[in-house]
């Protein structure tokens, strides 16, 4: 059995977040980067269906595209079980829309014949939810989106997937097909210190982007806004004297 | 006629075939017996304690012969002070009465037990002899009949005790039977140089002179008998700590006070990192456990332990002993053990500090949760999972961007050395003081102090990272050396000479730790720069008067035996200070050494609160302290106790900033 994993580096949340010149991204030097949170489930549930099926059998691939700091994150795959990597070198990602992200991901491995391909549900950055359901399309294989639970046995899969208003829905299918992985679906695991050194070996094809982006953009961003401050938290401190008239007073004037 | 006795009275030199024949079998027994155990040693890894020989011999010997760790516990130190003394005499006497009757006399015919040497030789003999029961005695009654907390009692401690009391007792017994028969009668004052065997002989002196003799006969060999066997059960039962415990001495750990072993990570021969089998220790390990006597010192002084916490450091050196002599190869340590126990270490030194046998109790701990965390991936709970991942993006434990490291320095004019390495010092900061509002305090203050004496300070601002410390005590030490090695290039990179830092656990990692990894700079604590900054006059402190107790963190104080500058200072400042319950090497943990920062204390009471009350209990309205991490769990510990009324949390560096004497520089 194939499998693929497609990931994504993304900047930490709690960053400082500072817009560039032009206002349509932002700028990296002060953004410490880390694997997208939901990517690690999507590694989590392949590592462990391959040590649920036996470790011969199956072969995992990650992918991610961008800089060279990416690799950092395809390391950390590794180190966490995965078997190879693919490295798309790109330093303009961050500009590429989602459909054409899925593009680059689908010319690169069409000809693989992977049996599933896990990917998360969506980036900690962007948040369009949209290139794992693209490269499903892409390779013409069923899709299923936000899975919280995954279940293999003789070729087909049994998947949980979370609907609105708390409902869940529980498929069957059969490979091959793409998954998008959300919350819930596994607690990933601390990549062992022998992992980390086997993963050191552990082979990384790379490749350049213009080997496989055949389109331009659909969607360009062209501006970037921070979000307004509409509410705030005020300390009050002090001793309770001091306290009890101020609070007094901000309460008497909202009224 | 000179004063004396017949050697071999009554028995005769015939015993002395049969007599040397049961000691060459007891001695063999002995041997083999700490042969079989020596093997067992071996099992671990190679370790080298045989450096600076002489300091090892003097530590040795002056701890075995005046007992000084064991003293270190006044009451039931002094009885095992007294047993070991008086044994120590009797040992001495036993040899040279071996020396006189089998070796000089036959020989030379000389005999030297006699004259005023003799009477002395027998008085200071029959004393101890008194001495070691009375000892023996108390013993028995305060492990079996007051039984203190915690004392654990097996077989062992039965049979030792019985056998102590039958030696000594069968001894005065026939030295009373001899007394009876051949000086009780006598004119001369003999007799009252063996007052307590004169004691015993008037209960035989009814008897006729056949029964004396044939028991005096009896009670020899009976005496003799239980001797040899004392002898010969040594190595197999707890009594081996009479070699074991005082060889541990000379094996003391000389290098610096609570360094762990770097591991080579880079080692790919290496397939095992940490501890799970007990052939990854070293063999010191395994010998710790073999000196230990259950004394439960290091338990009682176990803050963990104190808490009802799973954790006491008798009981996990007691099973690595078991796993090391009794149990099957392929056992697991860390199930014995219990992962709880492991995690619930504060590495906070006061069981190391306690133990009068100077075991290692803590990198054994660390061992463990290395192997946890390096060959599982496990840890204590998601939250530490969770600090570490922010540590490895980010540097700091919270999780804040590695960039707002430095927005606390926003208009105080301290220098980045990115901008300007040429500065006096290089202060680093450690995630506490750079993010946490309460620690940024200190941090402040620290600049203060500094500017107050024209000190230059020069800080790596967002190219810090945590020192490392919560990691590499949690176990992973990976995480640690791939961050220490940042910070050293980074410190490298400025040619950096001197470093203050105002935090314990930074210091003791980058003046310890780090060295294995290439920091040349000197490392000092902001308590000693500061208070070297006093003595040539740099600042300037006004007195005034204030109430405090002082609390010791572990790190600075037993880690670093840094604690007169402390209350030197705060003396000078015109502090009234009151000592806590434990404190100088006693100290009391906080809860927040070994890693336990980033956990959540989900066993038994908080330790932190157990501090704020011998804190509240000694009246005073301030707690100084000179650690981010006991500060954090102290303001944890009084909202909890709601002592907020009663007790306000200081550092040493606000309190002497708050002294500054602003002389309009």
């Amino acid at each position: 059995m194939k499998i693929l994993v497609s990931i994504k580096q993304v900047p930490d949340l709690e960053s400082r977040f500072k817009l560039n010149e032009k206002g349509n991204w932002v700028v990296e030097s002060d953004l410490a980067f880390r694997l997208n949170e939901y990517d690690e489930y999507a590694i989590e549930e392949a590592v462990r269906l391959k040590e649920k099926i036996g470790t011969d059998d199956v072969d995992i691939t990650v992918l991610s595209i961008g800089p060279e700091r990416v690799k950092e994150v395809i390391k950390k795959a590794l180190a966490m079980g995965i078997d190879r990597g693919i490295y798309i070198k790109d330093n303009e990602a961050f500009s590429k829309d989602p459909f054409r992200i899925a593009t680059i991901i689908h010319e690169c491995v069409k000809d693989h014949g992977y049996d599933i391909i896990f990917t998360g549900m969506q980036s900690n950055d962007r948040s369009s939810c949209q290139v794992g359901v693209f490269l499903g399309e892409l390779l013409g294989i069923s899709t299923i989106t936000t899975i919280i639970g995954f279940e293999y046995n003789n070729n087909v899969v049994t998947v949980k997937r979370e609907l609105e208003g708390g409902k869940k829905m529980v498929l069957k299918c059969r490979l091959p097909l793409l998954l998008t992985c959300q919350l819930g679906l596994n607690t990933p695991r601390y990549p062992t210190l022998p992992n980390i050194m086997k993963a050191k070996k552990k082979e990384i094809k790379e490749y350049d982007v213009n080997d496989f982006d055949k389109i331009t953009n659909n969607i360009t961003i062209t501006k970037l806004n921070y979000p307004e401050k509409k509410s705030k938290a005020e300390f009050l401190e002090g001793s309770v004297s001091d306290i009890a008239p101020k609070l007094v007073k901000i309460i008497k004037s909202k009224i | 006629m000179f004063s004396t006795r017949e050697i071999y009275w009554n028995v005769g030199h015939s015993v002395l075939i049969p007599m040397y024949l049961f000691a060459f079998i007891a001695i063999s027994i002995l041997f083999y017996g700490f042969y079989k155990r020596y093997k067992v040693y071996k099992k671990g890894k190679p370790e080298n304690r045989f450096d600076n020989i002489f300091q090892r011999l003097k530590y040795f010997l002056s701890n075995l012969f005046l007992q000084r760790k064991v003293l270190k516990v006044l009451s039931v130190g002094s009885i095992h002070a007294l047993l070991f003394w008086s044994f120590l005499i009797l040992f001495i006497g036993t040899t040279l009465i071996f020396i006189q009757a089998d070796i000089l006399n036959p020989l030379f015919g000389f005999k030297f037990l006699k004259g005023n040497f003799y009477k002395l030789f027998s008085l200071a003999l029959d004393l101890a002899g008194f001495v070691a029961i009375v000892a023996v005695l108390t013993f028995i009654v305060r492990r079996f009949i007051i039984k203190p907390n915690g004392l654990e009692t097996t077989k062992d401690d039965i049979i030792i005790h019985t056998l102590l009391l039958i030696i000594l007792f069968s001894g005065f017994i026939v030295e009373g039977l001899r007394i009876a028969q051949t000086e009780i009668n006598l004119e001369n004052n003999l007799k009252l140089f063996s007052p307590i065997g004169m004691l015993f002989s008037n209960f035989f002196t009814t008897l006729s002179e056949n029964s004396l003799l044939i028991s005096h006969k009896l009670v020899w060999w009976a005496h003799f008998i239980f001797s040899i066997i004392f002898i010969s059960v040594i190595p197999y039962l707890k009594l081996r700590h009479i070699f074991t415990t005082p060889t541990n001495y000379f094996f003391k750990d000389y290098r610096p006070k609570g360094k762990l072993a770097t591991i080579d990570i880079e080692d790919e021969s290496r397939e095992v990192f940490g501890v799970n089998d007990i052939k990854e220790y070293t063999w010191k390990d395994i010998f710790d456990s073999d000196a230990c006597t259950k004394c439960k010192r290091c338990q009682d002084s176990c803050p963990a332990y104190s808490t009802k916490k799973p954790l006491s450091p008798m009981k996990v050196v007691n099973d690595i002993n078991k796993i090391s002599f009794n149990f099957a190869e392929h056992n697991s340590l860390i199930d014995v053990v219990g992962r709880d126990a492991i995690w619930s270490c504060t590495t906070c030194m006061a069981c190391q500090e306690a133990c009068p046998a100077d075991i290692e109790h803590i990198r054994k701990i660390i061992d463990m949760r290395r192997y946890l965390v390096l060959m599982d991936g496990e840890f204590p709970g998601e939250e530490v999972q969770l600090s570490i991942n922010n540590i490895e993006v980010n540097g700091n434990p919270f999780g804040n961007s590695f960039a707002d490291r430095e927005k606390w320095i926003e208009g105080s004019g301290v220098t980045l050395l990115s901008e300007d390495s040429n500065v006096d010092i290089m202060y680093f900061v450690g995630c506490y003081a750079s993010y946490d509002p309460r620690n940024i305090k200190i941090a402040k203050s620290f600049i203060k102090i500094c500017e107050s004496a024209h000190i230059k300070v020069g800080l790596l601002g967002k190219e810090e990272k945590c020192c490392g410390d919560p990691a590499r005590k949690i176990g992973n030490e990976y995480l640690y050396q791939m961050i220490a090695k940042e910070n050293i290039e980074n410190i490298n990179k400025y040619n950096i000479k001197k470093i203050v830092t105002t935090c314990p656990h930074c210091f003791n990692t980058l003046s310890k730790d780090y060295k294995d990894l290439g920091l040349t700079a000197e490392v000092v604590p902001y308590i000693k720069y500061i208070s070297q900054l006093i003595k040539e006059n740099k600042i300037h402190l006004q007195k005034q008067n204030f109430d405090c107790t002082y609390h010791d963190s572990c790190y600075v104080g037993r880690y670093n035996n840094l604690f007169e500058e402390q209350r030197n200072i705060i003396k000078l400042l015109g502090g009234n200070l009151k000592e806590m319950e434990k404190h100088h090497l006693e100290s009391f943990c906080c809860g927040g050494g070994g890693g336990r920062i980033i956990a959540d204390e989900k066993l038994g009471e908080k330790i932190s609160v157990k501090r704020i009350e011998m804190a509240k209990a000694t009246g005073q309205p301030i707690i100084v302290s000179n650690c981010p991490f006991c500060l954090t769990m102290f303001e944890d510990g009084i909202k909890i106790a709601e002592y907020e009324h009663l007790l306000k949390t200081k550092d040493i560096a606000e309190l002497i900033e708050e002294h500054i004497e602003n002389r309009g520089h």
